[in-house]
């Protein structure tokens, strides 16, 4: 690499997306601080930087979301950049602003592109001025019962409830009924104050059967606007997106092409620059109506790596070093079909609730197009403070059909003791006739998994047999243990990624 | 060896007979053939079906990976006490605990009322998320230790039902 693009990039971020930039910068061969909080003293993150500095303690207001503590580390440690990844303050546009004042470049998009797409209300009078279809009923924000009542009974129910300053499921609620209603403004308002520190919320009409299709897109600081197609994230649980896949099933090359257009469009009218992702929903009809756009590198941007071949967190990086994008994007196409699982540490038999612990045993699936993106190994401890997501499980396959075999062996073959994961769950919907049959809608979950159960008795007797060798050998496995714990995790001698793959040993 | 293992009401009893990197295992009226792979990883066959199980010992816990399912089972210490108690707390239907550590958000139920089974009786805040927690059984709300605000653990009910 003949010039380095930022002389050391502080990685603003925690888990698995931490890792991934860090990662990125090798290949650039730019060196990289991260910051940790007293909870992440063990981390992979914190041990795989080329440094690493205590933030604070582990509640993220004094930790993760500290810009002046961040800042100040950059500076000291000698940053000339900062990487935010996505959560934390991906979206705050203080961040990007408080970075420019200390002389820092922020590795994202622009503060004004981050506060008028922050704001859901203000986004979309605006998309709809740059001739972007937007969800019939919107209503403006308002905190009044009666309002909302009015434009509930307008538009018909269902109705959806929404966080102004939303994002991630947070702060959402689907009303069925009248008497629902204040219930769940008044829930959505408390989640919404609690995750974004603004309880304004406001209602539109609910879709239903609606698919959540998004496009990647890219803006230099040249002129030059790209998409990188399409996304589908349709499988939901509680908004959560758990499974990603594109392409999508539900789009044709023309309806492709449109969205496409109108993805560009938005960025261009919000005077977008760096990675961003603008969702739409799809109805049954193929007509798309704009959601939101995100404002940061995507949980879900490597399915799009693995069909496009383009690296986004480098090109993020190169962007904000105010490169041109990379010309092999310009006329870049779709190769195959990748899917993306999400890997929560929850329990998917106990109503999804988080689970913490140490990783007793970890073994990554491996073979031709399979990626895990971890921010955890062998030995890490999985705590409450943060969001439980602890890896993504990528695959890449010719076809639709073949990447979904793909991904249930590779789940079958990722191997995480300790804690619950949703694993089994993911198998299940991937496995789901329905699935196969590509009729991904965002109520998939509570339409065809509501029901289900998982007949354990046969893996009973089973997981005994083994428990009892595993029993006699206690003795033995301890010290085996312990050795290995000793030994360099692959996480520190793994080395450079190659195209968002990492490298077997 | 004998060894017995507990995963929520089911207890299974395991006979087990080293034999060369392995152990032949009868539970019931079934015979496995466990051989070991690698550190906690063994070849479990049963009538002439090989499945790949992740197995680890972790204080009076097994966790168990088979085929996707995780389990875990407890193992009963060998003075017969019932090791690390059931999993899951399902024994225990008279008493609501939060499924971790977080915040209660509110409470739906007061004491005195009528509760149906799977009925929601509170909210916890935990990881960002909310959590309702809901009545394993039908019964009556004896006791509620904690205001809605409060942070719980694990260890202290949060309802006790009179079921």
């Amino acid at each position: 690499m003949a010039e380095k693009l930022f002389r050391k990039i502080l990685v603003a971020n925690r888990g698995e997306i931490a890792v991934r930039i860090i990662n990125a910068c090798r290949l650039l061969n730019i060196p990289t601080l991260a910051i940790y909080s007293t909870a992440d003293i063990d981390a992979v993150h914190a041990r795989l930087a080329d440094e690493a500095v205590e933030i604070g303690p582990p509640p993220p207001l004094e930790s993760y979301l500290a810009i002046d503590k961040i800042i100040a580390a950059a500076k000291s440690f000698g940053c000339d950049a900062v990487h935010p990844g996505y959560g934390f303050l991906a979206e705050n546009p203080l961040f990007p602003e408080k970075c420019e004042q200390a002389g820092l470049a922020f590795i994202g998009p622009p503060a004004d592109a981050m506060r008028l797409m922050g704001n859901k209300v203000e986004a979309r009078a605006k998309m709809a001025g740059a001739g972007v279809p937007i969800i019939p009923g919107m209503k403006g924000a308002g905190a009044d019962l009666r309002m909302f009542e009015n434009a509930a009974f307008e538009s018909g129910f269902p109705v959806l409830i929404k966080a102004a300053a939303g994002g991630g499921g947070k702060g959402m609620r689907i009303v069925q009924q009248p008497g629902e209603l204040q219930a769940s403004i008044e829930a959505a308002m408390r989640e919404a104050k609690k995750a974004f520190g603004d309880d304004t919320v406001y209602l539109e009409k609910y879709i239903e059967n609606p698919r959540h299709i998004e496009f990647q897109v890219l803006a230099d600081n040249h002129g030059n606007t790209i998409h990188l197609f399409e996304r589908e994230c349709s499988i939901q649980r509680r908004h959560q997106k758990i499974i990603e896949e594109t392409p999508s099933v539900a789009l044709t090359p023309a309806l492709r092409s449109r969205m496409g257009q109108a993805a560009v469009r938005s960025a261009e009218a919000a005077g977008y620059r760096n990675a961003g992702t603008v969702e739409f929903l799809v109805d049954k009809n193929g007509g798309f109506y704009f959601l939101e756009m995100n404002t940061r590198i995507q949980v879900e941007h490597p399915v799009t790596e693995m069909t496009t071949g383009a690296d986004l967190v480098v090109e993020q990086i190169r962007i904000a070093a105010g490169k041109e994008i990379s010309e092999y994007l310009i006329d870049i196409t779709q190769r195959g079909h990748a899917i993306e699982c999400r890997i929560y540490a929850e329990d998917a038999e106990d109503n999804f609730f988080p689970s913490s612990g140490d990783i007793l045993y970890y073994e990554e699936p491996v073979g031709p197009g399979i990626r895990v993106d971890s921010g955890v190994t062998g030995g890490t401890t999985v705590g409450v403070e943060y969001d439980p997501i602890l890896a993504k499980l990528v695959v890449h396959a010719p076809t639709r059909e073949l990447a979904i075999a793909k991904m249930i062996n590779a789940l079958r073959e990722y191997k995480i003791l300790g804690i619950k994961t949703s694993k089994k769950f993911l198998i299940d919907v991937l496995s789901h006739p329905e699935f196969h049959a590509g009729r991904t809608y965002t109520d998939f979950i509570d339409q065809n998994m509501a029901d289900r159960k998982v007949d354990i008795v046969p893996a009973l007797e089973v997981a005994a047999a083994a428990s009892s060798l595993a029993m006699m050998e206690k003795p033995k496995a301890a010290t085996a243990s312990n050795t290995r714990a000793s030994q360099p995790s692959p996480w520190q001698t793994i080395g450079a990624w190659e195209i968002g793959m990492r490298i077997s040993k | 060896m004998i060894q017995h293992f507990n995963h929520q009401d089911t207890t299974l009893e395991t006979s087990a007979e080293p034999r060369d990197n392995g152990a032949d295992v009868v539970i019931g009226n079934n015979s496995f053939s466990v051989s070991r792979i690698s550190d906690g990883k063994y070849s479990v066959e049963l009538n002439g079906v090989r499945h790949t199980v992740c197995c680890v010992i972790r204080g009076d816990r097994a966790y168990v990976d088979v085929e996707g399912i995780l389990l875990e089972l407890s193992i009963p210490s060998e003075d017969g006490n019932a090791g690390g108690g059931d999993i899951g707390l399902a024994g225990e239907k008279d008493k609501i605990y939060a499924p971790m550590p977080g915040k209660i958000v509110k409470l739906l139920v007061k004491e005195g009322d009528e509760v149906a089974e799977k009925q929601p009786l509170v909210i916890v805040e935990a990881m960002k998320m909310e959590n309702q927690v809901n009545a394993a059984a039908a019964g009556t709300v004896r006791k509620i230790n904690f205001s809605d605000g409060d942070q719980v653990d694990t260890d202290t009910p949060i309802i006790e039902l009179e079921i």
